[in-house]
């Protein structure tokens, strides 16, 4: 099944709801709302080196949709999530990227974040003497000063951040401890959660959240995750493995070739990139 | 005649007053007498060292215990060469502003500063002399002794006096404390007595000039610390004088701590911006002894600690975390140097320094002895400095010598802009990137600063800091 659909990259849908071509995204677009994200041919490099990592990525993704982007190591995914929020490592060299009606790319990485774009980093950095509820009550408090809210103390945030504490599956002394320093995998990407949890996220990009993670720490962020989601809230997912697939359920999934999409499908072409290998799921485009 | 007066500084205890006559013609008669004593003890052919001297020897009367003190600061002063860039160990530093000044030993105070209620125990230090209407000394019983030495009784005075004249000095700057010190401040703590109450040591130039003015007053505070076997007690010592105005503060701290003693040292400089700060911290150990020195220097046109630790038995734990910062046209120098000449001592290290102005300079020598007998001796020494601006400039020279064979010791220096994925971090969740840098900047020094086991000198010293790295807070 999955094969005699591969067979038919342009043509492939998998179901009436996703048009992720690139024909049907301009038709979306023009036809429905607005999307939420649009990336149109999207090239990006390695400003160091000039090394050109994305080579005209296309991707529509609308509210309450829930993507994942799979693709072989090196093949552009974390690039194209990093170039998302705006990491200085990289230089957009041509393309565009709309983000809730507005130019993503003209906006300083904290503004993305404010406009509520929400990336989980695939490996957190420390932050050595900065604790993380100091970390979380001022990027909260960034967030409500955007929403034209009265920013909160330390204190008046504390209900807020353990009943959010609650849903990552985690003690409060999680709190005390310096942002990421010595924390477990897991704990890190525990705390990406939590992150996302007290801030909230339009979009939601989960750089590789499931690696390194046990079984019952990828059912915590998973469901997490899931109570996060509404209806409004969008999600892109990058990941090597077919149990977060499963414990998500995308709509979309993508499949990263060389720093382009692909191809795009739904949960069964998962199948036949466990079974083949991404080698003749990208190599069909 | 006052060539005469300069040869009994240096072999009689017993130093004349000086004439009446002005310094002018004194210099001159001095120079030519110098070639007389010149073979035997090689004395400096530098006017301003011999002026220097001679102003020392005249600005207090000798107090009789510390006259071997004198003596040998003396001598050692007049053979010492003025320290220049083509030294070692002052290549990085400037003292040109204090050669060309007139060095005026700053005088007994008139007016003084209030006590500060904040530590129970406070002995007040002004311009170099210890105050004792505006200290407070609470009543120590098991024979605990915090003031001046003078009024120290019989027994303990001889044991603190082997302590004081017995020891092998340091630089030019040691011995111009030990020429000019007026008194010795002295905290004792005899054998398994711990100190509930930390010292608090207010050190206070009241004495200064205004900038551009030619007369520099020089203070020479001395204080000794003695604790006898199994002994404890928290010093604090804290350096202030006036906004905007020159000094010279030239202090020396000794340490001495008996067998599985512990001294904890807190150490504060906010010196003003144009004074010249140099300050000896001199330690010795006896076997299975600690001490922990946490310092926090921000002040000072020219701030220097020489920090000298010999460890004299094994077993010994050292840990010294230390934080400069610049934020104007200043130097921070930190000389340490911790020898280790017995087995399993343990020691660590952490120098940061943050420069955050194009002329700021920080400098580092750090320098770890790991002697013959110093075998299992596990030492780590780390420098981490952060240059915010263009032009800032570190000096960083981590250096351990190992001659003992089976050791542990690590160390490693690193000298960065802040990181720009911590940045990212930052920026990522929604928090703007001059307010993440100031985070950061301030929780890279918070490392040090958290280790001050006092929480009011924690709290004064972050929100001290944070004014210096943001003038204007938000």
């Amino acid at each position: 099944m999955a094969v005699s659909s591969l067979s038919l990259p342009f043509h492939f849908r998998s179901s009436p709801k996703s048009h992720t071509r690139r024909k049907f995204v301009f038709f979306a677009a023009a036809s429905s709302d607005v999307p939420l994200l649009q990336v149109n041919d999207l090239r990006a490099k390695i400003v160091e080196s000039n090394a050109e990592i994305l080579r005209g990525v296309n991707l529509t993704i609308n509210r309450g949709e829930i993507h994942a982007i799979m693709g072989k190591n090196g093949s552009g995914k974390s690039t194209f999530a990093k170039v998302l929020v705006g990491h200085p490592d990289y230089e957009v060299t041509s393309g565009s990227v709309v983000f809730k009606g507005e130019n993503l790319l003209e906006m300083e990485p904290e503004e993305r974040a404010l406009e509520g774009l929400f990336m989980s980093f695939q490996s957190p950095v420390a932050i050595p003497g900065v604790s993380n509820d100091q970390f979380l009550v001022m990027a909260y408090n960034a967030r409500r000063k955007k929403l034209g809210l009265p920013e909160l103390g330390p204190l008046e945030c504390f209900s807020y951040l353990m009943e959010k504490l609650q849903l990552v599956n985690m003690k409060p002394d999680f709190l005390n401890r310096n942002v990421n320093e010595g924390f477990s995998g897991g704990e890190r990407k525990r705390n990406e959660i939590l992150q996302l949890a007290v801030l909230g996220a339009d979009l939601a990009i989960l750089d590789e959240i499931d690696s390194g993670l046990d079984v019952d720490a990828l059912r915590d962020v998973a469901s997490a995750v899931n109570k996060i989601l509404t209806p409004e809230n969008s999600l892109l997912m990058i990941t090597h493995y077919r149990r977060i697939l499963d414990l998500l359920k995308p709509s979309h999934v993508h499949v990263m070739d060389n720093g382009k999409i692909a191809r795009t499908g739904d949960l069964s072409m998962v199948d036949a990139i466990e079974a083949d290998g991404y080698e003749p799921v990208s190599v069909l485009t | 005649m006052s060539g005469i007066a300069l040869t009994p500084a240096a072999f009689n205890p017993i130093i004349p007053s000086s004439s009446s006559s002005s310094s002018k013609s004194q210099k001159l008669i001095r120079t030519k007498t110098r070639v007389t004593f010149n073979n035997a003890i090689s004395i400096s052919s530098d006017p301003f060292i011999l002026d220097l001297a001679e102003t020392l020897e005249d600005s207090v009367p000798t107090p009789q215990p510390l006259q071997n003190l004198r003596q040998a600061s003396s001598h050692s002063l007049l053979s010492s060469p003025w320290p220049s860039r083509k030294h070692e160990p002052f290549r990085f530093n400037d003292f040109s502003f204090l050669r060309s000044s007139q060095i005026l030993p700053a005088p007994i105070p008139t007016t003084t500063t209030t006590a500060t209620d904040q530590f129970p125990c406070h002995i007040s230090i002004v311009d170099g002399h210890f105050i004792q209407s505006t200290s407070k000394i609470s009543e120590f019983s098991d024979g605990v002794y915090v003031g001046n030495l003078s009024k120290l009784n019989g027994v303990v005075a001889k044991r603190v006096l082997e302590l004081v004249s017995g020891l092998d000095g340091g630089d030019l700057f040691w011995s111009i404390n030990g020429m000019g010190a007026p008194d010795l401040t002295v905290v004792y703590v005899p054998e398994g007595v711990r100190v509930e109450t930390p010292v608090h040591l207010g050190y206070v130039s009241l004495q200064g000039s205004k900038e551009g003015g030619n007369e520099l007053y020089l203070s020479n505070p001395r204080v000794l610390v003695v604790v006898e076997k199994g002994g404890e007690v928290d010093i604090v010592e804290e350096f202030e004088g006036n906004e905007n105005e020159c000094y010279w503060s030239n202090a020396v701290l000794e340490v001495v701590i008996g067998e599985g003693g512990k001294v904890r040292h807190s150490y504060v400089q906010t010196q003003s911006m144009l004074a010249a700060h140099i300050k000896w911290t001199s330690v010795r150990q006896e076997s299975s002894s600690t001490y922990e020195l946490t310092e926090v220097s921000t002040g000072g046109k020219l701030g220097r600690h020489n920090l000298h630790i010999k460890q004299l038995g094994p077993d010994t734990v050292t840990e010294l975390s230390t934080l400069h910062l610049s934020v104007g046209n200043q130097t921070q120098d930190l000389h340490s140097s911790l020898v280790l000449d017995h087995p399993r001592g343990y020691s660590r290290q952490i120098h940061k320094c943050i420069v955050a102005h194009s002329q700021g300079q920080a400098v580092f020598d750090g320098n770890v002895k790991v002697n013959r007998y110093a075998q299992q001796t596990d030492a780590g020494q780390l420098s981490r400095s952060l240059l915010l601006e263009p032009r800032a400039t570190v000096n960083v020279k981590p250096n351990l010598q190992i001659i003992a064979d089976d050791v542990k010791c690590s160390h490693g220096a690193a000298i960065s802009d802040l990181e720009q994925s911590q940045l990212l971090y930052f920026q990522a969740r929604g928090i703007d990137s001059e307010t993440a840098r100031r985070v950061l900047i301030f929780a890279f020094g918070g490392e040090v600063i958290d280790k001050f086991p006092n929480s009011s000198i924690r709290d004064r010293v972050r929100s001290q800091i944070k004014s210096l790295l943001d003038p204007s807070p938000k």
